[in-house]
């Protein structure tokens, strides 16, 4: 202000000599000024939004469709109701560029408040000092499954409170079933020989361009089953690989083998399948009679299929479903920045999310079943059909779960695209399975550090 | 700039530069830069400043959540045992070895059909123009995705004539072959170039070989190449170090993995994932620098070429 109100105070010292040199010399002033400005707002961006009123805005970040976001929403708009003082700014957008955000918010020290964490990145998260140990603040765990529990803790603390409990299940669609005249496998008995033989049945006696099951081995969660079924694991606990380039070779081969059988669809099928959207999946547009999918997706598939869906255990090597080695996986993990300047409040909304009826009334199956028995308790009757069938198979298969597997290490979410490429290459017969399998083990060794 | 030395030249004429004016000068050149101000807080905050702050990040290991650490030429000697990376190489090299010469010879030949005089040519122009404005969207690469799949529009095609084609933006021996083709379909920039030159060639040369009965073909390598070459130098520096950064088509078509099986991993793809995905920035950013210095050897390359076969007409 004071540089503008000096050039109009004088303006009797613009002579005609040398008045325009002058004006030149204060229009650039204001010029100069304005440029700083501008600098200046645009480096503002980062204060703490926190308005004289006294009231705290958080930032809360997650990943998912229109279903989760609107679900989402009103969780909020109930915690906004019970606190005035706290608003909840919503940032949320699809898994694939969620990582890529968060991991440049994080670098530029703008990270949301609350973040939804998945286990694949949570020890990378935690173990760099990025998260909030919520245990040392205001955060009841003690309704929560223990498993679940346990699966947001490391040396680092409680970085995430679990969101939901799923499990790695096969989705079947009985119409493509129905429709090829091949019964539904039972589930409780059947083994990989049988699903390849009932898959390439159903291919076999379906319109062209139909397959009887989706390819595993686009993702790490069937490679884990696999390898459990077989005395082995993907992770150790003291972080390291657990199995060998043998193990993965022979879950390549199969795959293979029921690829040539065209029990699964082809190379390029399969590659070009990977990137559809889940409401695009082939379980979802039919063309699939059974496919890959953790239990909390099957409401949304369900919806986006446009009929009905049965979920299936995994099937195992020995016939009997008591070796199907499943676990209870924590969906997604409530988590929250460390560098966050409210702590007290984001605890606060963390303690609603995982522990509050409304908010379980809010947000019901879509993150998975509720770790809170409380809450799964009170909102039972509010669960759509397609929620309850979620939430029977969880509790069906209780019995029959292996033991809990060890949380992926650090580097671990380069994992699955390591899978993925490896995948392709044996698809495409570019590399023979043992290679593949030495190969892809290698560079997992090098992502995970070990 | 060029008003600037206008400006001071002009002073210059009138006689000898008395002391006052010289100040008369300076100040000038000083309310310049205040005027410039602007756009120089721009090119040191966003373009500069990044540059030399990757430039710092390249040597060091650097994962986005904690501070850089210190670690010399690592991620330089890093790079030299990577696989991948390597292979990226080849990908990129690939594609602009084989995408900017077709591309411009197909810029080329259109522009010379349209510069003989179409009706409607205004028309042809902008139908020819528009890839070039949609190549690189995202839309397009989509759509891209849509009409070379296995049971896209080119396979129904193929279909008709008994042909089973491949999936192929899905099968690794096509895909590369299939972005390079969504290359060349951005003719259009290159094109509306050429047209401008063949325009500015004087007609009187032609009328002359044609006179001395040269046939069409001899008239194009005796006159127009020869006349154009500046033009075509022009396209192929730029086209070439464009066609190094490019990363929507592929990023989009292989949906952000360079797959299948790293067959489209350009260099700015990994680059990206080594970044964001991996936590690797410090070693993204040694990439960058690298990418930089191999741009910079081949339009010096470019250069130094362009004194051979170059022909200005002044």
């Amino acid at each position: 202000m004071p540089l503008f109100s000096r050039s109009k105070s004088e303006p009797k010292a613009q002579t005609s000599s040398d008045g325009g040199p002058r004006r030149l010399r204060k229009t650039g002033v204001v010029a100069a000024a304005a440029a700083v400005v501008i600098g200046l707002s645009a480096c503002g961006g980062g204060a703490a939004p926190q308005s004289a009123d006294g009231v705290v805005e958080l930032r809360f970040s997650w990943w998912g469709g229109d279903k989760r976001a609107q679900l989402t929403q009103e969780a909020i708009a109930a915690f906004e109701a019970e606190n005035p003082k706290i608003k909840i700014k919503p940032e949320y957008g699809d898994w694939s560029g969620y990582w890529d955000k968060l991991a440049t918010q994080v670098a530029a020290n703008d990270a949301p408040d609350i973040i939804q964490m998945d286990e694949k990145f949570l020890t990378e998260y935690s173990s760099r000092g990025a998260l909030l140990d919520l245990s040392k603040y205001d955060v009841d765990t003690s309704k929560l499954d223990k498993a679940a529990l346990d699966a947001g803790k490391s040396e680092d603390g409680l970085t995430g409170i679990a969101a939901g409990i799923n499990a790695a299940t096969i989705l079947a669609n009985p119409a493509v079933f129905e429709a090829a005249g091949v019964p539904l496998p039972d589930d409780a008995t059947w083994t990989w020989e049988d699903f390849e033989r009932i898959a390439a049945e159903v291919t076999e006696k379906s319109p062209a361009g139909t397959y009887g099951a989706a390819a595993y081995g686009t993702d790490e969660a069937s490679l884990g089953v696999w390898l459990r079924q077989n005395g082995k694991s993907l992770y150790t606990s003291d972080g390291k690989l657990g199995f060998e380039p043998k193990d993965i070779a022979e879950w390549w081969a199969f795959l293979k083998q029921m690829s040539e059988n065209k029990a699964v669809p082809s190379a390029s099928e399969v590659i070009e399948a990977e990137a559809a959207p889940l409401d695009q999946s082939g379980l979802a547009t039919g063309k699939n009679g059974m496919a890959f999918w953790w239990s909390n997706q099957a409401p949304a598939l369900e919806k986006a299929s446009g009929g009905d869906l049965k979920i299936l255990r995994f099937p195992t090597k020995t016939g009997s479903s008591a070796d199907a080695q499943l676990w209870y996986k924590a969906s997604q993990f409530w988590s929250a920045s460390s560098r966050t300047k409210h702590p007290e409040e984001v605890a606060k909304f963390i303690n609603f999310l995982a522990n509050d009826v409304k908010a379980g009334e809010a947000l019901l199956a879509d993150r998975g079943v509720y770790p809170n028995s409380e809450v799964r308790a009170a909102i039972e009757s509010k669960l759509t059909p397609a929620d309850v069938k979620v939430v029977k198979f969880i509790s069906e298969i209780e019995d029959e779960l292996g033991e809990a597997p060890a949380l992926p290490p650090k580097g671990a979410g380069a994992i699955q695209e390591i899978v993925k490429r490896y995948t392709s290459e044996v698809l495409f017969e570019r590399l023979s399975t043992d290679e593949a399998g030495k190969k892809a083990r290698d560079e997992m060794a090098a992502a995970i550090g070990s | 700039m060029s008003a600037m030395s206008e400006l001071s030249s002009l002073t210059r004429r009138k006689g000898r530069v008395t002391a006052e004016e010289k100040k008369a000068n300076g100040r000038d050149n000083k309310a310049a830069y205040i005027f410039l101000l602007p756009w120089l807080v721009g090119l040191v905050a966003i373009t500069i400043g990044p540059m030399l702050m990757s430039l710092y990040l390249s040597f060091t290991d650097y994962n986005l959540l904690q501070p850089p650490e210190w670690t010399g030429l690592d991620n330089f000697a890093r790079m030299l045992t990577d696989a991948r990376l390597h292979n990226s190489l080849g990908v990129t090299f690939t594609y602009v070895f084989i995408g900017v010469p077709v591309q411009l010879a197909v810029a080329l030949l259109i522009a010379l059909v349209l510069d003989k005089g179409l009706r409607g040519l205004p028309f042809y122009r902008s139908v020819f123009y528009l890839p070039s404005l949609l190549g690189g969207s995202v839309a397009v690469a989509i759509l891209w995705k849509q009409i070379f799949g296995t049971t896209g529009l080119v396979n129904q095609v193929l279909a008709m004539f008994g042909v089973q084609g491949p999936g192929w933006i899905s099968d690794p021996s096509t895909a590369l072959g299939s972005i390079i083709l969504l290359h060349v379909w951005t003719f259009g920039a290159p094109m509306i170039i050429f047209l401008a030159g063949l325009r500015q060639i004087p007609v009187m040369y032609y009328e002359a070989a044609k006179v001395d009965g040269a046939t069409t073909l001899q008239q194009f390598w005796r006159i127009t190449l020869p006349m154009l070459s500046p033009i075509i130098f022009f396209n192929l520096v730029l086209q070439i170090i464009g066609s190094f950064q490019s990363f929507t088509q592929a990023f989009i078509v292989s949906g952000g993995n360079g797959g299948p099986s790293d067959s489209t991993m350009f260099f700015t793809l990994y680059l990206y994932q080594k970044g964001f995905g991996q936590f690797d920035m410090g070693y993204a950013s040694a990439m960058a620098w690298v990418l930089l210095v191999i741009i910079g050897v081949f339009t010096a390359i470019n250069f130094i070429a362009s004194k051979y076969w170059v022909f200005y007409d002044d």
